[in-house]
């Protein structure tokens, strides 16, 4: 009888389900297949042609005991973290010293031109960044009017900068997105509470550290949470601003799944170093999301 | 007069404030400059880009970068690639999201939650982790260097589905149920009374997918080997391409790329000013915890 019910319901809303048809094909196929096929794939040996070879975890070990993957782990792990720590700090002072603005018109300005660059692809932005940090690029420019007579560096081709130029334009880019959330949750938080704290005679930066702050702090786990999972993931801004003198210092796990994977046809052994990624993003935004309490809270 | 002292107090001194200014000051030079800097160059002849300076004003004003990077480079191909897959992937990306989303708000659908939880799941695989695998099945369909293969990856994005179920949940749900009693058709409830009353939803993943294919650098350099298919990042990508620039044999002069860069960001810029409102609200939405 209870099944009956429930096929007269399911009979109901067939156009309804008509409707999610396309959907669920494409993830299908576009996303749980490709996932399957990948993690299957590394236990293959890798072939151009015929049939496949189960092989066991031999790629895992082959990945495990490869020194340039153990470096571009090392080179996404230093790069990813210094990348989230420069763009939480600057979008949150960002965020803080946005709110102080009292004229509207400066707000929207500062609001608007620190939030485009994260519009903008990847391409555009190392593109421009590798002409300003070229020896005839703007910032040579700059240095030479403080000191006269240095000679002109090329940024992009010194390994010692490399790390920094990655982190530091990731930042450029991407401060102002954090900014916006966190100028969003800092406009929600009810002024009557300023208010009494500025009757009791406490600073505005006393105010900021004890009222502001404090009720970031969901946000700013949002934050750390979108953070996290995006860590090892950075495969645009390398794909378009690596070169090979400062490869060592920044190639990092996804530009080197691609360029073993589509490039090289080495697919056992990318399609394994994915499924590790897979598995160390999950393992690493579990334990964020412990250490931050994050599904406590709130 | 009270108001005016109360508020003084709710505010920082005067020191900090001028502090606080020259911060922000700072901050838009930083932001500022760089894109000053290329748009200048752009604009400049091939002699003054190339050579050294701040060259964030005109020393001759040129258009022989536009000139060349459409004449000799032919970027018009992949203006249009782009213009075609992130037009047509947006259309379907808010046809398909909005019809997905649809269904998540019917009140007794069996297996509703199951089929939220199928979406949340899609939302963890990483897309840009199956890369390997997505090469392949585009090479077994037949989608390598294929409009259909830059529209069809990437199609629909769970976060979409769930943002429009999201602005659906505010439709009074009696509107829906009255129109059924009368007779009205699942899809024409859909166009007739769901999707009117969700503007702003659609505006929303409208810009925020327009943004986000245009950008996409990742499945255009994976599945295409054809110039003829690339697309502007892409080509914009191969024209700064590092190892050119150190070893001396640039594809383009300085102001050429600049231009290029400035015709990859002018559309960005365009839905920027169109539509701050709804990519502020859509950024801040995406991020608040269901």
């Amino acid at each position: 009888m209870a099944m009956q019910q429930l096929w007269k319901r399911i009979y109901r809303y067939k156009m309804v389900y008509l409707m999610l048809l396309p959907v669920l094909a494409y993830f299908i196929v576009f996303s749980i297949y490709p996932l399957c096929l990948g993690i299957a794939n590394s236990f293959m040996k890798s072939k151009m042609i015929g049939d496949s070879e189960f092989i066991g975890i031999q790629n895992y070990t082959g990945v495990f005991n490869n020194p340039v993957y153990t470096q571009a782990f090392s080179n996404t792990l230093i790069v990813g973290v210094g990348t989230f720590a420069v763009q939480f700090l600057f979008g949150l002072i960002l965020a803080l010293s946005i709110n102080e603005i009292r004229n509207k018109f400066g707000k929207t300005i500062i609001q608007s031109v620190t939030y485009l660059p994260y519009m903008l692809s990847w391409s555009i932005v190392g593109g421009l960044w590798i002409k300003i940090l070229a020896p005839t690029g703007m910032l040579n420019g700059l240095l030479n009017l403080i000191i006269p007579m240095r000679s002109a560096v090329t940024f992009m081709a010194e390994p010692k900068y490399a790390r920094t130029i990655m982190i530091l334009t990731s930042a450029w880019k991407g401060a102002g997105y954090y900014a916006v959330l966190l100028l969003a949750a800092v406009v929600s938080i009810d002024q009557s509470i300023y208010e009494a704290a500025a009757i009791d005679g406490a600073s505005r930066l006393n105010q900021i550290r004890s009222i502001t702050i404090p009720n970031l702090v969901p946000t700013m786990k949002v934050i750390v949470v979108l953070g996290t999972t995006g860590l090892l993931r950075n495969f645009d801004q390398i794909y378009v601003m690596r070169n090979s003198v400062i490869d060592n210092k920044i190639r990092n796990l996804l530009y080197l799944i691609y360029n073993d994977g589509i490039q090289k046809f080495n697919t056992g052994t990318a399609t394994a170093a994915a499924t590790l990624v897979l598995i160390a993003t999950f393992v690493i935004s579990y334990i964020i999301r412990k250490v931050i309490k994050y599904d406590q809270s709130y | 007069m009270r108001k005016k002292n109360h508020q003084f107090k709710n505010a920082m001194s005067r020191s900090q404030r001028i502090i606080n200014y020259i911060f922000l000051i700072l901050v838009f030079i930083t932001m500022f400059l760089p894109l000053w800097n290329v748009f200048v160059m752009s604009t400049s002849t091939a002699l003054d880009a190339g050579s050294s300076g701040i060259k964030l004003w005109w020393k001759s004003f040129s258009m022989e970068g536009y000139e060349f990077i459409f004449k000799n480079m032919k970027i018009a191909t992949p203006l249009k690639n782009s213009i075609i897959v992130s037009v047509s992937g947006t259309m379907a990306q808010v046809l398909l999201a909005s019809l997905a989303g649809y269904v998540l708000v019917q009140n007794d659908i069996p297996f509703k939650n199951a089929i939220t939880s199928f979406i949340m799941l899609t939302m963890m695989i990483p897309g840009d982790l199956t890369l390997i695998s997505i090469y392949q099945l585009n090479k077994q369909l037949g989608f390598l260097n294929s409009y259909i293969g830059l529209i069809i990856n990437g199609l629909v994005s769970g976060f979409c589905i769930l943002l429009m179920r999201n602005y659906f949940l505010s439709v009074p749900y009696s509107l829906a149920e009255s129109a059924r009693i009368d007779g009205s058709s699942e899809f024409k409830i859909f166009y007739k009374i769901y999707l009117p009353l969700s503007g702003p939803g659609l505006a929303t993943i409208t810009f925020l997918e327009f943004v986000s294919k245009w950008n996409s650098v990742m499945i255009p350099a994976t599945i295409t080997t054809d110039s003829n298919y690339f697309t502007l990042p892409l080509v914009l990508r191969n024209l700064v391409a590092a190892d050119a620039a150190l070893s001396g044999a640039p594809l383009a002069r300085d102001n050429a790329i600049m231009a290029a860069i400035v015709i990859t960001t002018i559309p960005l810029l365009l839905i920027y000013v169109f539509a701050q409102r709804f990519l502020l609200s859509g950024m801040t939405l995406g991020a608040t915890k269901e």
